[in-house]
């Protein structure tokens, strides 16, 4: 991505988050039953939350994002790579997609950030690396909490 | 008049030039002897508010009062013991009989006040110059008013035990129930950290006196496992048992089955209630887990007709398909669910709900459903590998044990998590003839399952690797590919990264490890499984729970669309264990009576 500033730093971000509503709104589509919906739906919309808070940065022009990053518990490392979860995923699958797509983001804000010669995209990247290690960490102890119970 | 009694003042007189006999201060000179019972003491924290001082004490000398700042709380009552010097003998009954050893008596025995109402005071609260004396009475060495130690359960030793499925616990006789039952002193601080509220001191008091109908009768009051539960229980009881502060607590749980296996089923008919007149209404209970089933019994006993779901072809839930029979043998279960059925409980054996009926023809039939479905989604590995064929879920293999099929587990056996479904799969392993390994991802001290459980199957012979996180599964190699698998796993550190949270288990980079195993059983954790409840049903749910009220319901209902839903047990729950499961099931019966009765809606 060749972001040289921090309008277009945001745009990119948003568009991630976006992707990661369309992300769970297709995963909906693909599920079979009601507390699945009910799940994916809840995480959909904290997804959209993060695209209006976002958007709302870019249209106030500053940046107001913690740089304290989360600990990292571990898991994502841990969890087998994606495998797309079906009709019939259980809760341990929808976390499994959700810790592994923030980890992804995660990622891919890091090796931005460290190729920004922008300064200000820099520091927008920066920021948002600490933003998904706790959208990861959210989701880490959620499985922690629901899967992971016995070991 | 006699000349003596004119002589005598002059005589007395003449003492007023002598050294008088007696002392101008004489306390100060004369301190209590080093054990003299004086005024009491006592250590507020350690003490716990059980009230046996008060129960002893023959003068009515001490009250158990509210304190400020002191909350109850799980094996504290909150209270405090008052003392008033008004009645008090010094004797130490109090003393002596105190469990936790926290009530002393200092060996001051003066006090000089013109107010009558500060000679009642609360010890260790209300200060006093002669807190924390070191002289005083205290109760000798090695004398106890109360005896410390249970009476010893016999039990088959490790060895004897991996050889076969046969029960462990072998029960207390007559002799050693009553003896067990004598160590109790009746404080209660029990009943409010059973989640049922069993009214523990009522039953072992009937031990106590051999009135075991009664014993039964308060059993059933709040529990209508007690065979199960005086089997497997977590007995969170003997955590707040009151002698458990300066010995083992009472054997609770081995008391409730001692009453459970000293009744026969043909004579529980007449020590316990009669259900009420029918009231004319219908009621459905999908899952004949402990919890669905404690919801029928009391809807039954209520006057409700009650037909219970069961997907599986027997009843029982976990109890029976999870803990193996050498914690929980079959008749003993079979027993408890048998008088159940006696007061007209139909289970529906073989029926899946979301399969061959669904939960909206409940809702049309019946006037109310309840819901304890429990956790029988056993969650995978996550690891690359884990869908090796000898990669087996921890729950199958024990409902697979219970049908009495051939497990074919092989020689070595490894076991990854550290729950209860953990424990009970290594130890049916071990019986089996495996050897078996325990891999958990923290330490010994942070596994849920209970310890007791922990310290057997160690017992018995696993090995227990602690601080192990699950890398991948292999295939083997050669002959054995798709036989038997490696499982590579990496070994850990606590790291404590943040305040106030539990430490995690961190990856020591380069200490991989591997071994081979014939079977790898995943015990990490269960899940619920909900694809019978859909939109239409109204049941509101987060991440994968049916959300409840403090009543238990999950939805309404409205009369055209059908009964209300109640939802309860480890599907709800956070405890997740069978007298968790049972509280939550007989709170459902109540409010589903109050809901169909119209009674305090
Ligand atoms: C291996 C193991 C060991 C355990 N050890 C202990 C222990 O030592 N002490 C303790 O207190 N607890 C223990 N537990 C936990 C205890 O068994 C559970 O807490 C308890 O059984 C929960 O009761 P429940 O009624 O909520 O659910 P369950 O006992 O799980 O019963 C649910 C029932 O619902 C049925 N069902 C599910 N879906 C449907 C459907 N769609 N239609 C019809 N029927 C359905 C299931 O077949 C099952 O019979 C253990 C659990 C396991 C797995
Ligand atoms: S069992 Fe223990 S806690 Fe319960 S009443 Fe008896 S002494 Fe108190």
């Amino acid at each position: 991505m060749d972001a040289t500033s921090f309008a277009e730093a945001l745009d990119f971000a948003i568009g991630r988050e976006k992707a990661a509503v369309d992300f769970y709104r297709e995963l909906a589509a693909l599920a079979s039953f009601a507390v699945q919906r009910s799940t994916l739906k809840e995480f959909m919309t904290m997804e959209e939350g993060h695209v209006a808070m976002l958007s709302a940065m870019k249209a106030r022009g500053g940046l107001e994002l913690s740089s304290a990053i989360a600990v990292d518990l571990g898991l994502a490392k841990a969890l087998a790579a994606d495998e797309k979860p079906a009709a019939g995923m259980s809760f341990q699958d929808i976390l499994v997609a959700a810790v592994k797509k923030e980890e992804r983001s995660g990622e891919l804000y890091v090796s931005l950030a460290a190729a920004s010669l922008n300064p200000e995209a820099k520091a927008v990247f920066e920021r948002l690396v600490a933003e998904e290690s706790r959208h990861k960490r959210y989701f880490e102890e959620l499985y922690e909490a629901h899967i992971a119970r016995d070991n | 008049m006699d000349i003596k009694d004119f002589i005598a003042p002059f005589a007395v007189w003449k003492r007023a030039f002598e050294k008088p006999f007696t002392v101008k201060k004489p306390i100060d000179e004369r301190p209590g002897a080093p054990r003299y019972r004086g005024f009491h003491i006592n250590d507020a924290e350690r003490c716990v508010g059980c009230g046996t001082c008060e129960a002893i004490c023959m003068n009515k000398a001490i009250d158990l009062v509210p304190v400020e700042g002191r909350e109850a709380k799980e094996g504290d009552s909150g209270l405090r013991p008052r003392v008033d010097y008004g009645r008090c003998c010094w004797c130490a009954l109090c003393v002596d009989i105190c469990p936790s050893g926290s009530l002393n008596m200092s060996n001051e025995y003066l006090w000089i006040d013109s107010d009558p109402d500060v000679f009642r005071y609360t010890p260790g609260v209300d200060k006093k110059p002669w807190d924390g004396a070191e002289l005083g009475y205290r109760r000798a060495e090695g004398y106890r008013l109360l005896d410390e130690q249970r009476v010893p359960m016999a039990e088959l030793g490790h060895r004897e035990a991996v050889k076969s499925f046969l029960e462990l616990v072998q029960g207390y006789s007559r002799a050693q129930a009553e003896k067990e039952a004598d160590r109790c002193v009746s404080c209660g601080l029990c009943i409010a950290s059973c989640p049922a509220h069993m009214d523990i001191p009522g039953y072992i008091k009937a031990v106590r006196e051999g009135d075991l109908d009664t014993g039964l009768r308060l059993l059933y009051e709040t529990n209508p496992f007690p065979e199960a539960c005086g089997r497997i229980c977590t007995h969170l009881c003997e955590g707040a048992c009151s002698i458990g502060t300066g010995g083992d607590p009472v054997a609770i749980r081995w008391l409730k089955r001692y009453i459970a296996d000293q009744v026969e089923l043909s004579a529980y008919a007449k020590a316990l209630p009669r259900a009420e007149p029918s009231v004319g209404k219908k009621v459905a209970v999908v899952g004949a887990g402990p919890g669905g089933l404690s919801a029928a019994y009391y809807l039954a006993l209520l006057g409700y007709e009650v037909k219970v779901y069961e997907k599986d072809g027997e009843a029982g839930g976990m109890l029976r398909y999870g803990i193996p029979e050498y914690r929980l043998p079959y008749p003993a279960l079979d027993k408890d669910i048998g008088y159940i059925e006696s007061l007209g409980v139909t289970i529906k054996r073989g029926v899946a709900i979301g399969k061959d009926l669904s939960l909206s023809d409940l809702r049309r039939d019946y006037h109310a459903v309840y819901l304890s479905t429990g956790l029988p989604v056993a969650y995978g590995l996550e690891v690359p590998g884990d869908k090796h064929p000898r990669v087996l879920d921890g729950v199958a293999v024990l409902a697979a044990a219970t049908r009495g099929e051939e497990l074919g587990l092989g020689k070595r056996v490894a076991v990854i998590g550290g729950g209860n479904v953990a424990m009970d799969a290594a130890r049916t392993a071990l019986r089996h003839g495996a050897a078996v390994d325990i891999l958990y991802r923290r330490r010994e001290e942070d596994m849920p399952a209970d310890a007791d459980e922990i310290r057997e199957a160690k017992a018995e012979g696993a090995r227990l690797i602690e601080k192990s996180i699950p890398v991948e599964v292999k295939d083997a190699a050669g002959a054995l590919a798709g036989k038997a698998a490696l499982f590579v796993w990496n070994e850990a550190e606590m790291v404590q990264k943040e305040e106030g949270k539990r430490p995690v288990p961190e990856a020591i980079p380069g200490a991989l490890r591997e071994e081979l195993y014939d079977s790898i059983i995943a015990a990490i954790g269960q899940g619920p499984d909900l694809s019978y409840v859909t939109e239409e049903d109204g049941v509101p749910m987060k991440r994968f729970k049916p959300l409840v009220d403090a009543r238990g319901m999950a939805s309404p209902g409205a009369s055209p669309k059908g009964g209300a839903i109640f939802a309860g047990g480890d599907l709800v729950n956070d405890r997740k264990d069978a007298i968790s499961a049972i509280a939550d099931g007989h709170r459902a019966a109540l409010s589903i009576d109050r809901h169909l009765s119209g009674k305090g809606a």
